[in-house]
């Protein structure tokens, strides 16, 4: 088995020491490839072992699992360290035989990925570990698509190459399919075909408009920095913005595209949650602004106005069917939905303030998001309903239980203190200052719309008397673990947020002043 | 200058260490909770006192760095020391500590006493912070963080239906607030391109023509949540559900004293038109709520009424006052509102934290009985109580010259008589019903005989509990003399206080004496000091009916809540479910049946079988990425 995981692992290896010369930090860029590649390679040893004992698959998994978010610390602790600014750092490439296309292996991180890679690392060993207390038939399956997941959603964020960053979304997307379908909770056959044909739809869409903008870009190749230097024309880029926005709106839940979201949420098995809400989700905000908004300034203010009111009505809409919600796992699915109408806000205000809140409340929202899937599958299996008035009085027999539900709770209701408060505040300041001011107040009825289902549901769980007896406890040891490691992420953030805001700051910055030199016209369209 | 930024670090910071030993340590040991929680209260409370005495010499002090920035946007993490935050850190500092001291003895046998304790030091740390904060966003900040700490103390005793709701209640009527709040700072933000406030003063002063009413009013949202005023005046008396030293540091002394603070540190950005309406929100909470006082029960509630009322005279005084002092061409003209409520906020806190604690030493006594109609007769039994409840109930009657509310009462009656006849008379009357009902709550508790077994068998406290009752005695009984203050906060009470002067002065002394010994005297006679019920009932029902209706506020927000907004959710919810996530898209999955399919064979298909398939497409990515595919 030894044999076959070297050589998997030579060619790409021998294939980055020739890439050297491409920059010093060597060592760390073949961190990042590693931080991509071990959850994968740990997979197949899963896979291809054919008796393992339960204890021994946990650890192969939790390794598959701790590897990346190492990677992925020490990676934001050196990006910081060197003082790239916001550019490119850690790049690795090498050709795959693919150049007539324009695609090659091609990864790194710049300040727009970065706080996202770090996240998808944090939100990856929460939900590993996770995994392996969870009691699940066919426990090894289970590990290995996690397993796959977590190498997709590591790739999507490390590559610069426009191709990997698609296919490494697909490579996230179908284990959660797989998950939903094999281990969800009720009516989970009708939900997972659901999500396919949703989400294989949202992709093959966003899939076309990636195409089209390589094409009429005339970009010299398949890959984000490369197309940063490209130009589409004015009469193309309405066209091609609007099937990525689509596209990628799906993926992420715009609305009107939103209802495979809450339903996919709260049935999937908690950590595929977990990493999709909190992670994956995330793939189609980051690709507009990584490509999107950069490319197509024209594009992007012709399709304003629509996006303006899609995102109002995450907020809005989705946030009154938010307080209808009985279910706990569906009310945090919808609430998730809304959330994201506040990036696409900022995406809307299109400055530097709003494009940078917007990733920080991506930020944050995949650690709270990713925290309060975890707890509820505490409650519910404590509890065996996630029927919210059926419960109560959950707070005297597992305080601590009820501490860290108040606090994912308070963040992502945007209380200061935790990261997500920054991103809101910045969207809400860009906001202001955009084409429309008056967008302010139905933005703002968000922040009382998710205080009253955020405090409703910590009452109707954790106060009050409880009316049935529940043989259960407070969080374990081993459930409080990867509590507190999103938890923690989230206060260092809220306390002091330029740990990340400043690398997030400068990225955005340039791909503005780079925008702003390709196209002179949109020079009024964004403020900085 | 250094020290003076090393103590404001100093103080802004022990809390929060304290919550996070706390947190750390002390989750099962509530009795190193309580500890930690106390100690470092009274760091706190000592560093206020020698940055006020030693170190600061009085002149405003700002120091910022910067905290985060995206583009243009840059907030800064700073403090800002004048002597608006230096007279309220004294109250934080000095108060907070003595309530501490208290809940060491109230909370002894509290079974989450650790929740407690904790949650009071992120109280102190959230409060601490909006009073040294430099900028409106900072002071946004640690607004939310009061609110969240008010949230978990008022829940507090968590299996308790009304502390479930109350805490509820005050969080999100809090944010009604701060919905307007958070859009007058962006909206002072983008109109002065800075929210510290040293140089928001300075832009105001130079340019006062883009001020405008709106950004006023929408700022004032901010203060009708937390200083509950009119109409958001709803969750003070329900936030009662809390621990009683929580009623007395959060809901009276400190925390909904804020928005009282934030007028005073923003009086530069209010027009005339803004201070009009801010000053008739003020004199109709404090009329309207004095009168609902009068049909309360429970001890804490009528105090809760009676500090919205306070609150009202304060808001009322800001209002007033700077309207007054714009007329005026004193060189502190400009800050006899803010003098006048900061003086009565001030006074108000000693005093009314030693009434609330007054209260919580008898609940403790009564066994947690909370109605006055079951206690009676305690001045005996609890003589160290009664005393000093008996002052407590004289400086807010505002008896001329023996107790502190009379000075800091007299100069928000001065303002408005010499700035608004209708809200002088308003005021005078309100001053006379508090007199009324505070002798009502005095009378029927502590005189008469006991009225029920545990009002019987009630003693006196331990000292633990009585010594911050006496140390607020003598503070409520001083704090309206300027010398009782630390010398740099001194030009505060002298020269910024608007005093009367003449004939004004004897006629103020007159209506002060006729309101409060008037008040108290038929108090005595109406309600006699043995009763079983309430005489208000007996005699005038209709009256008393009034009062308890309380006007019907609560009742037009639940139905609001239960009719209006529960229903649009449930209908959008509804529609949601039927045209966006059926029709369209249920019917855009009519493919579904092809997918079942898969699924099915997904489903029956076994573990191997799954690893091949991965197995061959990683094969074949494999072979993808070494080109094989390119030899065809």
């Amino acid at each position: 088995m030894n044999g076959l995981l070297q050589l998997s692992l030579i060619e790409p290896i021998s294939n980055a020491l020739q890439g050297f010369h491409e920059n010093a930090a060597g060592a760390n860029s073949l961190l990042l490839l590693l931080s991509i590649i071990s959850p994968l390679v740990f997979a197949l040893a899963l896979a291809i072992t054919p008796r393992l004992s339960p204890w021994a698959a946990r650890v192969v998994t939790l390794i598959g699992f701790i590897i990346p978010a190492l990677a992925a610390i020490w990676l934001t602790l050196s990006y910081l360290a060197i003082g790239a600014g916001g550019g490119y750092a850690f790049i690795l490439r090498f050709p795959m035989g693919l150049e007539f296309l324009g695609i090659e292996f091609f990864i790194g991180l710049n300040g727009i990925s970065l706080p996202l890679f770090l996240m998808a690392g944090l939100v990856g060993i929460a939900a590993g570990l996770y995994a392996v207390q969870s009691d699940v038939s066919n426990a090894k399956l289970y590990y290995i698509l996690l397993l796959v997941m977590q190498g997709g959603l590591m790739g999507v964020f490390a590559s610069v190459d426009i191709f990997f960053f698609y296919f490494f979304h697909e490579f996230a997307l179908i284990p959660t399919f797989i998950m939903i379908a094999l281990w969800g909770r009720s009516g989970r056959k009708t939900v997972a075909i659901e999500l396919t044909v949703y989400l294989t739809l949202g992709a093959m869409i966003t899939l076309a408009g990636l195409i089209a903008l390589y094409v009429f870009s005339g970009a010299e190749a398949f890959n984000m920095i490369a197309m940063r230097n490209a130009l589409v024309e004015a009469p193309m880029q309405g066209t091609i913005f609007g099937l990525l926005l689509i596209g990628f709106g799906i993926l992420v839940s715009l609305f009107p595209f939103h209802s495979w979201a809450p339903r996919g949420y709260a049935t999937a098995p908690a950590p595929a949650a977990m990493l999709h809400a909190g992670v994956l989700k995330k793939f189609g905000l980051y690709g507009l602004i990584q490509l999107a908004y950069p490319l197509l300034p024209v594009g992007a203010a012709s399709w304003g106005g629509l996006l303006l009111w899609l995102a109002l009505g995450n907020i809005i809409i989705i946030g009154l069917v938010t307080i209808a919600q009985r279910d706990l796992k569906l009310m945090l699915g919808n609430a998730s939905v809304m959330h994201m109408g506040y990036a696409f806000l900022g995406l809307y205000a299109y400055s530097v303030i709003g494009v940078g809140g917007a990733l920080l409340m991506m930020f944050a929202h995949g650690l709270s998001v990713a925290l309060l899937f975890m707890l509820a599958d505490g409650i519910e299996r404590r509890c065996g309903t996630l029927d919210m008035e059926e419960m109560g009085g959950l707070g005297k027999k597992a305080p601590v239980l009820m501490a860290f539900f108040v606090a994912a709770t308070m963040a992502s209701i945007g209380l200061p203190g935790f990261a997500n408060f920054w991103g809101e505040l910045s969207i809400f300041i860009a906001l202001f200052q955009s084409a429309s001011p008056w967008a302010l107040v139905p933005a703002l009825l968000g922040i009382l719309i998710s205080a009253i289902y955020g405090l409703r549901a910590v009452a109707a769980i954790f106060f009050g008397k409880s009316e049935k007896e529940w043989e259960c406890g407070d969080l374990t040891f081993k459930e409080k673990f990867p509590a507190i490691i999103l938890l923690a992420a989230l206060l260092v953030v809220g306390f002091w947020p330029r740990s990340v805001s400043d690398s997030v700051n400068e990225a955005v910055k340039q791909s503005f002043s780079q925008m702003n030199e390709m196209h002179p016209e949109t020079r009024e369209l964004v403020r900085n | 200058m250094d020290t003076v930024a090393n103590l404001l670090f100093l103080i802004l910071l022990t809390p929060l260490v304290s919550a996070g030993l706390i947190w750390l340590l002390g989750r099962q040991r509530g009795a190193l909770a309580s500890v930690i929680s106390v100690a470092a209260a009274a760091v706190i409370c000592l560093a206020v006192l020698h940055l006020l005495f030693r170190t600061w010499d009085g002149e405003g002090f700002a120091v910022s760095m910067q905290w985060l920035q995206l583009g243009s946007f840059e907030l800064s993490l700073g403090f800002y020391l004048d002597l608006v935050s230096g007279i309220m850190l004294l109250v934080v500092g000095c108060v907070g500590f003595l309530i501490h001291l208290f809940s060491f003895g109230y909370m002894k046998d509290d079974a989450a006493k650790a929740r407690f304790f904790g949650g009071l030091s992120i109280f102190m740390f959230s409060m601490l912070g909006i009073v040294v904060a430099e900028n409106l966003f900072m002071i946004f900040i640690f607004w939310e963080l009061v609110g969240f700490s008010s949230y978990m103390l008022i829940g507090h005793y968590i299996a308790q239906d009304d502390a479930r709701s109350a805490a509820k209640k005050a969080f999100i009527v809090n944010r009604v607030g701060d919905f307007g709040f958070l859009l007058g700072i962006i909206l002072v933000y983008s109109t002065f391109g800075t929210a510290s406030l040293p140089e928001l003063s300075a832009l105001a002063a130079a340019q006062p023509e883009i001020l405008t009413t709106a950004l006023g009013l929408l700022l004032f949202c901010g203060v009708l949540g937390k200083s509950a005023q009119m109409p958001l005046h709803v969750w003070l008396p329900d936030a009662m559900a809390g621990p009683t030293p929580v009623s007395a540091l959060i809901h009276a002394a400190t925390m909904v004293a804020a928005g009282v603070f934030f007028l005073g540190r923003t009086v530069f950005l209010f027009t005339p038109e803004a201070l009009e309406v801010v000053t008739w929100v003020g004199v109709v909470t404090a009329l309207c709520a004095a009168i609902w006082a009068f049909a309360q029960s429970d001890i804490k509630k009528i105090l809760a009424y009676s500090t919205l009322s306070q609150l009202g005279f304060m808001v009322a005084a800001f209002g007033l006052g700077t309207l007054w002092g714009m007329t005026q061409s004193s060189e502190y003209a400009l800050f006899y509102g803010v003098g006048a409520s900061m003086f009565h906020l001030t006074t108000h806190a000693f005093f009314k934290a030693l009434l609330f604690l007054g209260s919580g030493s008898v609940i403790h006594a009564c066994h947690h009985e909370q109605d006055i109609f079951k206690m009676g007769g305690l001045f005996r039994k609890m003589p160290i109580t009664g005393f000093t409840f008996l002052i407590g109930v004289i400086a807010i009657a505002g008896i001329p010259f023996v107790a502190a509310g009379f000075f800091s009462k007299d100069a928000i009656l001065f303002v408005a008589k010499s700035q608004n006849q209708a809200a002088f008379i308003i005021l005078a009357i309100t001053a006379f019903l508090t007199a009324t009902y505070m002798g009502r709550l005095f009378f029927i508790t502590f005189l008469g005989k006991p009225r029920s077994e545990s009002a019987e068998h009630a003693h006196e406290t331990s000292w633990i509990m009585w010594l911050p009752l006496v140390v607020l005695a003598v503070f409520s009984v001083l704090g309206g003399h300027a010398f009782a203050y630390p010398p740099v906060l001194q030009e505060l009470i002298q020269n910024w206080v608007p005093h009367p002067q003449g004939a004004d002065h004897t006629l103020l002394i007159i209506i002060s004496l006729i309101a409060s010994v008037a008040g108290l005297a038929i108090a005595f006679f109406f309600y006699g000091t043995g009763s079983y019920g309430d005489r208000l009932q007996k005699v005038a029902p209709p009256l008393f009916a009034i009062s308890r209706s309380r006007f019907y506020f609560d009742e037009v927000y639940n139905a609001y809540v239960s009719k209006v907004q529960q229903r649009l959710a449930d209908i959008t919810a509804f529609l949601d479910t039927l045209f966006i996530g059926g029709l369209c898209v249920r019917g855009l999955a009519g493919v579904a049946g092809l997918g079942g399919m898969v699924a099915r064979s997904l489903q029956t298909g076994s573990l191997h079988a799954y690893v091949w398939w991965f197995f061959i497409g990683l094969v074949l990515f494999w072979a993808f990425g070494a080109g094989l595919f390119l030899t065809f």
